[in-house]
This record gives structure tokens, C-alpha cells and sequence, in this order.
């Protein structure tokens, strides 16, 4: 992308969206913007940080149940339970970091499925008390002043914007020194220790933070759909992620929100037509793997036209 | 006699059953640049990893400043400043000049102007290539690089893992210009093959041979003289 549009992404960002309208039920449009969301908060730790996660569905899951249970138990104020669901994601995140984070590759993966594991076995059996176990529970939220979200519109006006802040704040830290700092312990770890860092708690901070942001996504999708199940916080549901952040292309925010959008057409229009879809798509992650391993976005960006003019670049 | 700013005392170290330093022993003083020579396999590179915490010493110590260092983990004992400057050259090519400037600056507390106008001055010609990506510098501007970003936080000792390997000749010159230039100033550990270039800028030489320091040469008429670095190879 040249400078000069990336200057308006934002802009464009919302253009974007705003043109799934025609396409697309405002109820719908509102899920592909969360969807994507969510996909920005895995990207964190995958695309930047490195790390492959099989357990991130636990963090939206924590988020989703946090804001319905303080609905339902504390206040039905929307924006004070998207703040508890954040900070309920973001806590079981901080809890589980140390732990997480001190692995890399396939144990990475593994220990966050078992934790995605534990997760689901608590909202489902151990405490079904509190969650509706099987069934869930169902979220009802006031109106705050003019703001009503159980209006479709409004609820895709102010997701769009929740996006467009998520958008904002993730451009921020991944081109902060803290940001740097995760792509490069994505591509070396051990150098960047030798420069004094202690990259545990970069990746311990990188690690809540991730959690927290798929718990705002989990959140938006209580507002949208007014209850939450424990297929909100299901194991098998991880592959949607991974697979977004791949189609679209990891380690970029661009990436993730073609992924996320490109994910949520292919889920949603292809069972119509094709009753086997997931076959489809698994066809399509090999043709990624083998032939585009930048994504969608990667394979865009490196055409000329999109490429930024740097004077002075190699030598 | 005053303590020396790093000292390695008797140490061993291995690779899980692998024994490669066996009873270890040098020191460096204050301002001084020694040398370690040794032909491939004789554990250099291996001690100036386990110097930087790298890896733990399965017996001695190592001392900086008279502080045992055993145990204490690579980047604290960067923040003690110990800076290691790698063999392979790999800077972190995907970041430009600054960035990587940058990435050594901030955990020092050093300022970013000061830390890019040391990088100017020690290599002008690195000026124009400040904004640009870390991975299309060759090897020669690399390790200028690598070096430049060691120095970030008034280090007190550089150990630096073979400057000129796989260098041509007029780049090796610019580096022992700047590592020249930097004695007296700064304490250097350098792992070094190029003999000439050793014999003329040392304070000391370590010869290491399977593991051991098989010979100090510790004044400069020992070092100066005929075949004395050749010879012990």
C-alpha cells in the first residue's frame, strides 16, 4: 500500500465496510466486523509475535460470558459490560501468559488448547450453574441515552467504529518499539535478549493483550446476538481464526481484515451451495500453504503498484 | 594488582555431554583489546557465549567487575554491560538502519539522536541508509552495524565473534579502523583468525586449542614476535 492511502486506511477501512451494506443484513455485516476483530487479536500473537495458538476461542469466550453474566447479574449497561468482558479476558490471559508464553511451536499451540480445553469443560459442566451450561444464557442490554443497540443499525455503526479504534490502536502498537520488538522476537529471539530485553514480559504483555481485544470481540458479539453458548468458546471453532489470519495473510492488519472478511463469505455462501464446504476450504489452505504463503494481502502487496517507493532502499 | 573488569576463571562448559571448554582461564583489563586466536573447533565461540550467559559454566566462573555472572541470564548480563556482537553478521533484516538502532537504544535508556550520531560517526556512509531495510546492507555495512548497535548505553566490553570472516579486504580494513579507534576507550574479547590483523592491534592474545587456552602471549614483544601467533596454531 503507498503512503499516501495508507495515511486514510482508516478511511478506507470503513468505506469498505460500509460497502457489504448492499450485500449483506446489518446483522450479517455486524458479524463479519467483529469476526475480523477478533481475527486482529490472534493476529497479535500469531502474525507478529509468532506464535500459532489452537486455543485463542477461549479469550472471546471469556469475553462473551463476561459480558452476559454481568448483564444478567451486575448491570445491563452495554458499554460497562463490554468494559468487564475486556477485563475478564484480558485477567484470564494475565493468569495464563506465564504459563503460555515461555513455550514456543507445537507446545505453544498445545498448551492453549488445553487451556481452550479447561475453558470449555467450565462453562459447559463445572459451572453450568452460572452459564446455562448447554443451553447458555441470554444477554439483555438498556439503552444508554440515543444509543439503542438492539436497533441493527445502530449496533453496525458502532461496531464499525469499535473496529475502526481496534484498527487505530493495533497500527499504534505494531509500529511502536514495542510493536518492532514482537516482530522481532518473532524472528529471533535470542538477539533480542542480547540487547537487554527480557522478552518474557513483552510477550507475557503482547499475550493479555491479545486476550483482552478477543474478549471485546466476544462481548460484540453478545450485543449482536443477545446470548451466549458454549459454542462461543468451542475448541473446534479455533480453526476459523487460524484460517482467517492465513487467507488473508498474517502479520498485518490489512491481512486479517481481508481474512476475516474473505472467511466469512466462504463460511457463510459456500454450505448453500456445497454441502461438504469445509473440504473446499481445506483445498484452498493448501493452495495457500504451497502457493501464497503471504495471504491474500501478502500477494497484493508485493505487486509493484502497491509497493512503497523508498529512495536510498538496499545498497 | 587492581581487579581486571573480566575475568574467566577456570571454567568448563558443554554441550549436554559434550565437553568443550576445559578449565578456562583469562582476563581483561580496563580499556584493553585482547584477542583469542584458534583454529575452528577449539571452543571460542563457545566462550564468549558462555561470557554472555549464554550458556551456564558447568565448573569456574566468570567474573565482571569482580560480580560472578553465573546463572545470571543473557539479558541481564547485557544490562551489565556485556554486548555480544555475532559471528553470522544477522542484523534484523525486516527493520531499517534506525530501527534496529532503535531496538539496542531503548533498553540502554540511550537517546535516539546520540545513538544515531555515534552511528555517523563511526561510519558516515551509514547515513544515507538510515531509513532503509537492515537487509539490504552487505555483509561489511552489517557488521559496522552490529557494531554501532553494541555500543548504544556505554557498553564495558564488546565481545565480538570474528568481525572480518567472509569480508573482502577493504571492509575488514574499515572495521579494524573502528575497532582501533574504540581501544582505550572500551574493553573488547575478540575471537579473531586474521593473525596480522591480531598481532598488530592486541594487548594480549589467548591461543585455545581443543577446548583449552593453550597459550597467553600478554606483551606486545610477544606478540610482535616472528611466527609467535602462527607457530601455536
Amino acid at each position: 500500500m503507498t503512503e499516501r492511502l495508507r495515511r486514510i486506511d482508516i478511511l478506507l477501512i470503513a468505506g469498505a465496510f460500509l460497502l457489504l451494506l448492499p450485500l449483506l443484513k446489518f446483522q450479517r455485516a455486524t458479524d463479519y466486523i467483529i469476526f475480523c476483530v477478533f481475527v486482529l487479536s490472534f493476529d497479535l500473537i500469531y502474525g507478529y509475535m509468532g506464535r500459532l495458538s489452537f486455543g485463542h476461542m477461549l479469550f472471546l469466550g471469556a469475553g462473551a460470558y463476561g459480558a452476559t453474566l454481568f448483564a444478567d447479574r451486575v448491570s445491563p449497561n452495554p458499554f460497562l459490560s463490554l468494559l468487564f468482558a475486556i477485563a475478564a479476558a484480558a485477567a484470564v490471559g494475565a493468569l495464563l501468559g506465564p504459563v503460555a508464553v515461555r513455550a514456543t511451536g507445537a507446545a505453544f499451540a498445545l498448551i492453549n488448547l488445553a487451556f481452550n480445553q479447561v475453558g470449555h469443560f467450565l462453562v459447559l459442566i463445572a459451572f453450568a450453574r452460572f452459564t446455562g451450561g448447554e443451553d447458555g444464557m441470554a444477554a439483555v442490554f438498556s439503552k444508554v441515552g440515543f444509543l439503542d443497540f438492539q436497533d441493527k443499525r445502530v449496533l453496525f455503526g458502532f461496531c464499525l467504529a469499535c473496529l475502526l479504534l481496534t484498527c487505530w490502536g493495533m497500527k499504534r502498537l505494531t509500529t511502536s518499539p514495542f510493536g518492532i520488538l514482537l516482530r522481532m522476537i518473532k524472528e529471533n529471539e535470542t538477539r533480542v535478549k542480547f540487547l537487554g530485553y527480557d522478552t518474557f514480559r513483552y510477550k507475557w504483555a503482547a499475550y493479555t493483550l491479545s486476550a483482552g481485544v478477543a474478549g471485546f470481540s466476544g462481548a460484540l458479539s453478545i450485543l449482536n446476538y443477545g446470548y451466549v453458548t458454549p459454542s462461543f468458546i468451542d475448541t473446534n471453532r479455533n480453526v476459523e481464526v487460524i484460517f482467517a489470519s492465513l487467507i488473508g495473510g498474517a502479520g498485518s492488519i490489512y491481512g486479517s481484515l481481508v481474512g476475516g472478511v474473505v472467511f466469512m463469505a466462504i463460511s457463510n455462501y459456500l454450505p448453500t451451495y456445497i454441502p461438504r464446504w469445509e473440504m473446499f476450504l481445506g483445498f484452498g489452505l493448501l493452495l495457500l500453504v504451497f502457493r501464497f504463503r503471504t495471504g491474500i494481502w501478502g500477494a497484493l502487496s508485493a505487486l509493484e503498484v502497491f509497493r512503497p517507493r523508498r529512495e536510498g532502499e538496499g545498497g | 594488582m587492581s581487579e581486571p573488569l573480566l575475568t574467566v576463571d577456570a571454567v568448563d562448559a558443554a554441550y549436554g555431554s559434550a565437553s568443550v571448554l576445559h578449565q578456562v582461564s583469562l582476563r581483561v583489563d580496563s580499556g584493553e583489546m585482547v584477542f583469542i586466536a584458534g583454529r575452528n573447533g577449539a571452543g571460542k565461540t563457545t566462550l564468549l557465549k558462555t561470557i554472555a550467559g549464554f550458556m551456564v559454566p558447568a565448573a569456574g566462573a566468570v567474573r565482571l567487575e569482580g560480580r560472578d555472572l553465573r546463572g545470571i541470564r543473557p539479558e541481564n548480563v547485557a544490562r551489565l554491560g556485556v554486548r555480544y556482537v555475532f559471528q553470522d553478521k544477522r542484523v534484523f533484516s525486516k527493520l531499517t538502519v534506525r530501527e534496529n538502532l532503535e531496538l539496542a537504544a531503548h533498553p540502554s535508556g540511550e537517546r535516539m539522536p546520540d545513538v544515531v550520531a555515534r552511528m555517523v560517526s563511526i561510519y558516515p556512509a551509514m547515513e544515507k541508509f538510515l531509513d532503509s531495510k537492515a537487509g539490504g546492507l552487505s555483509g561489511g555495512q552489517r557488521q559496522i552495524l552490529l557494531i554501532g548497535r553494541a555500543l548504544t548505553g556505554n557498553p564495558k566490553i564488546l565481545l565480538v565473534d570474528e568481525p572480518t570472516e567472509g569480508l573482502a579486504a577493504g571492509v575488514i580494513d574499515d572495521i579494524f579502523r573502528l575497532l582501533s579507534e574504540m581501544k582505550g576507550r572500551l574493553s573488547m574479547l575478540i575471537v579473531e583468525q586474521n593473525l596480522p590483523v591480531a598481532a598488530r592491534l592486541a594487548d594480549r592474545v589467548y591461543v585455545m586449542k581443543e577446548g583449552k587456552i593453550f597459550q597467553e602471549l600478554a606483551t606486545r614483544a610477544e606478540i610482535e614476535a616472528p611466527g609467535a601467533l602462527e607457530r601455536n596454531l
